[in-house]
Formats: C-alpha cells, structure tokens, sequence
C-alpha cells in the first residue's frame, strides 16, 4: 500500500513535470534571429496594411491618421472573457519601444512576449509564425516611425482555467503549425504561379483572415478541415450572441458566384457583387485592403477561388 | 437596354418605399435599403466599367442616394429594434453616434446633388468625385449599426 502510494506520487511529479516542460515558451532559434534582416520601413508599410495590425491595436472606429496611432484599448469580449488589446505605439514603457527586433520576431512568429510569457492567440500569431523574416524586420522599422502613445491598458480579464498562460505552450503543440493550409502544387506543371503563392500568403499569413472565417473547436483552436467555411466567430456582437461570420469558400453557401475580380474590387470599394456595403469589423478590415496594391488584390481574389468549397454549417 | 432596367430598377424599388411609408418601418427600411442598394450597383458599374458613363444615369444614382439619406433616419422608432431586421441596438445605445451618422449621410448627399446640377455630373471623373463620399457612408454605418445574426 505504502509502496503504491510512493509510486503514484513519483507519477504525479513526473506528469506534473512533463506539463510544465511541454508548456515551456519556445524563442525562435538563435541562428533565426540572427538571420532576421535589417528593417525596411517604406517595405514594412505594405507589411502593415496587409497584416490588419490597426484595425485592433488603434481606438475603436478610428479613421484617417488616427489608424496610425497604436495606442491599444479595444476589448473583445469572448465566450473565454475580455481581452484587451495592448499599446503596440513606440513608446518606450507603455508601448513597444524598448523592444528589440528579436523581442518582435518572438512575438510575431512565436508568440512569446520580451518577458518570456506565451501570448494569448487573440493576437493571431497562429497565422503570423509563418511570416517572413524580412517581412517581420520591415514591419519593426515601419513601426518605429508611427506616433508613440502613453496609454496603459489593463490586463485581459478571463475566467479560470484560461486565465493560466502556462496552459498555452500546450495548446500551441497543436494549433503552432509551420505548414501552409491550401497545398499549392509548385512543380510548374499544374498552373500554379507566384500571384497564387503570394495570394496564399497574404490570406493565411498576413491578412490572418482564417482567424476570423474558419470556425474554432472546442479548445478555441482553427478548425481547418472547415478551412474560411464560417460560422460562429470567436467575438460576441451587441446582441450578446457570437457574432456570425460568412463564409468565404468558393460554395455557393459561400462566396462561389463572386469572380476574382469581384473579390478584389470588395476589398476596394467595401461593396459585395449585389451592392450590400461590408460591415462591423470587416470595414475596417476592407479598408486595411484598398492600400494594398491592385495585384494583391487580386492574388488574394485568386486565392479564394482556389480553395475547398465547404457547405456552411446553417 | 441594360442601363435602361437599372433606371427602371432604381425608380421602381424608390416609388415602393414611398409606397409603404405610412406602415410597418422595418418594411420601409429594407425598400429604402433596397433602392440604395439598387443605385449604388448603378454608380458601381459606371464607375468600375462594366457600363458606359451616362450623365442621366448618374444624376438618377445621386438622386436616390440622396431621397434615401434623408428618409432613412425616420424609419427607426422605438421598438423597431427588434424583430426581422439587422438594425443593432446600439441604434438606441447610442443615439448621438447614430444621428452624427446619418447627418453625414445627408449631408454628403446634398454636396453631391449640387454637384451633379441640373444635367448630372459632365464625365465620370466628375461623377465619382461627387458620389464617392456618398457611398463610403454605407459601410460607415454598417460598421457600427448592423448586426447579422
């Protein structure tokens, strides 16, 4: 009895051990920041856009030049609690502006803050790990040159067991994945060219729009068997009800009628093929996607052309 | 021919807002809805070039923006909120926010109905500087005042 006893204690500190090594926040190797480039800022702006940063990072509903001004606040309330999003301005103490560009790449691609704690993936790092590096040092110079702001925002508010970061080394065992969604065929035999890998990569890297449009299981990860398929989003609109998110696939549940062109000229002008207007969040989202170039859009157009078609789910 | 039906399109949807005015509110906002819609896919396609700029055609989308902007703000009394609509109600919550919106749209819309004068704006250019800022209020207040559920 005594015996049995001493052996599943052993096992529990064992387990208990194991847990805590697998949850361990993982840098990028030393060779991978030393490879990171030097920065570009006019690049990075391209960078910016693409990657929606403002459309969380800057007050709620702001326009113009005040997109520009990083200086955090907005809350998402989710079915896990409330997160804030945080000052990302140049600021020296409030903002980012004591970070290194290896403190950013870890942040961008690994999710791990300067202070070695996992970042809840409401920032959708899951989407940026697979950022460039030269694409993650451009963004860096891009945001030095942006106004700096003092505004300290509080921690996010979450309910129990998720409120525990150290949960979160596991969670990225499954969800931190290296491999592209959409498997392009790059042998030169099947059509592919690089405005389809450039689509795919502002879709499922910069853009991060699968964080939105793919549903998420039940442990809040992407549910990519159901790859921009829609449903219910991770936000909770004014009705107090999961904000519903449509479906981007080529279905004819999705978006199968629009063409190409129709996708890129949404992201242009904020109108779908029928004339409705974009709303609630992909506003601001739409207008992230009018600076981009004429040919980004329209390689994210060929790229939602070419994924699965998916029924919705409703 | 196919402009033509758009025009047609376009007046027809406007005649039957007017038409349920008197009514259920909901009803009278999806017909207002559906006539912006209608004239802003007229705008649209002039100004993406799937149909050529005609200066009639122009004139008759500013119009009806313009008669939809400054019906629309009427349409949402108190317990219309809810039901068989998209209207958030933060329509309500902030009412301030909302009629700050809608005095925008109004007024974007007057600005290009005096541009677009008696003839309808001359060329395209001039067209789409005029009905450009009307437009952008679609999804302005979309982004804050339509929920889909």
């Amino acid at each position: 009895m005594r015996k049995l006893f001493a052996i599943l204690v052993v096992l529990a500190v064992v387990g208990a051990g194991a847990l805590w090594l697998l949850s361990a926040p993982v840098r990028l190797s030393a060779e991978a920041v030393a490879a990171l480039p030097e920065g570009d800022a006019t690049r990075g702006e391209t960078v910016f856009w693409a990657s929606g940063c403002t459309s969380c990072h800057a007050a709620p509903g702001a326009k113009g030049d005040d997109k520009l001004l990083l200086a955090g606040g907005l809350e998402l309330p989710t079915p896990f609690g409330t997160f804030r999003a945080p000052n990302i301005s140049p600021h020296e103490s409030a903002g980012i502006g004591g970070w290194s560009l290896a403190d950013f790449a870890n942040s961008m691609k690994r999710g791990v803050s300067p202070g070695g704690e996992h970042h809840y993936p409401a920032f959708p790092y899951t989407s940026y790990t697979r950022m460039t590096g030269g694409d993650v040092a451009d963004l860096f110079a891009y945001l030095k040159t942006l106004p700096a702001s003092d505004n300290r925002v509080a921690d996010h508010d979450l309910t129990f067991p998720y409120n525990l970061r150290r949960g979160l080394g596991l969670w990225k065992h499954l969800y931190l994945k290296d491999e592209p969604i959409l498997a392009l065929d790059t042998s030169g035999q099947s059509g592919v060219d690089e405005q389809h890998l450039r689509g795919r990569y502002l879709v499922e890297v910069l853009g991060h729009c699968g964080e939105c449009h793919t549903p998420r299981n039940v442990f809040g990860g992407m549910d990519t068997a159901r790859w921009l398929a829609g449903g219910e989003g991770p936000e909770t609109n004014s009705l107090g009800k999961p904000e519903l998110i449509p479906n981007i696939t080529p279905h004819e549940t999705g978006i199968g009628d629009w063409s190409a062109d129709d996708i890129a000229y949404s992201l242009e002008s904020g109108f779908t093929p029928s004339y409705d207007s974009f709303g609630s969040s992909m506003v601001s989202v739409q207008e992230n996607m009018a600076r981009l170039s004429a040919e980004d859009r329209e390689a994210i157009g060929l790229y939602l052309k070419a994924v699965r078609p998916i029924a919705s789910d409703r | 021919m196919k402009l033509a039906i758009k025009l047609a399109v376009v007046a027809a949807v406007a005649a039957f807002g007017v038409a349920y005015a008197a009514g259920d509110p909901i009803k009278v906002r999806k017909a207002l809805m559906q006539a912006t819609g209608a004239a802003a896919g007229l705008a649209g396609g002039m100004m993406r070039g799937k149909m050529e700029y005609n200066a009639d055609a122009g004139k008759s989308a500013i119009a009806t923006l313009r008669a939809a902007a400054h019906a629309h703000g009427s349409f949402y009394p108190e317990g219309s909120l809810t039901g068989d609509t998209t209207a958030s109600p933060r329509i309500a919550e902030d009412a301030e926010g909302w009629n700050k919106t809608m005095a925008k749209f109004i007024a974007d819309a007057d600005a290009a109905a005096a541009a677009s004068g008696r003839d309808g704006p001359a060329d395209l250019d001039a067209f789409k500087a005029a009905v450009g800022p009307v437009l952008a209020n679609c999804k302005a207040c979309h982004e804050a005042y339509r929920v889909k559920n």
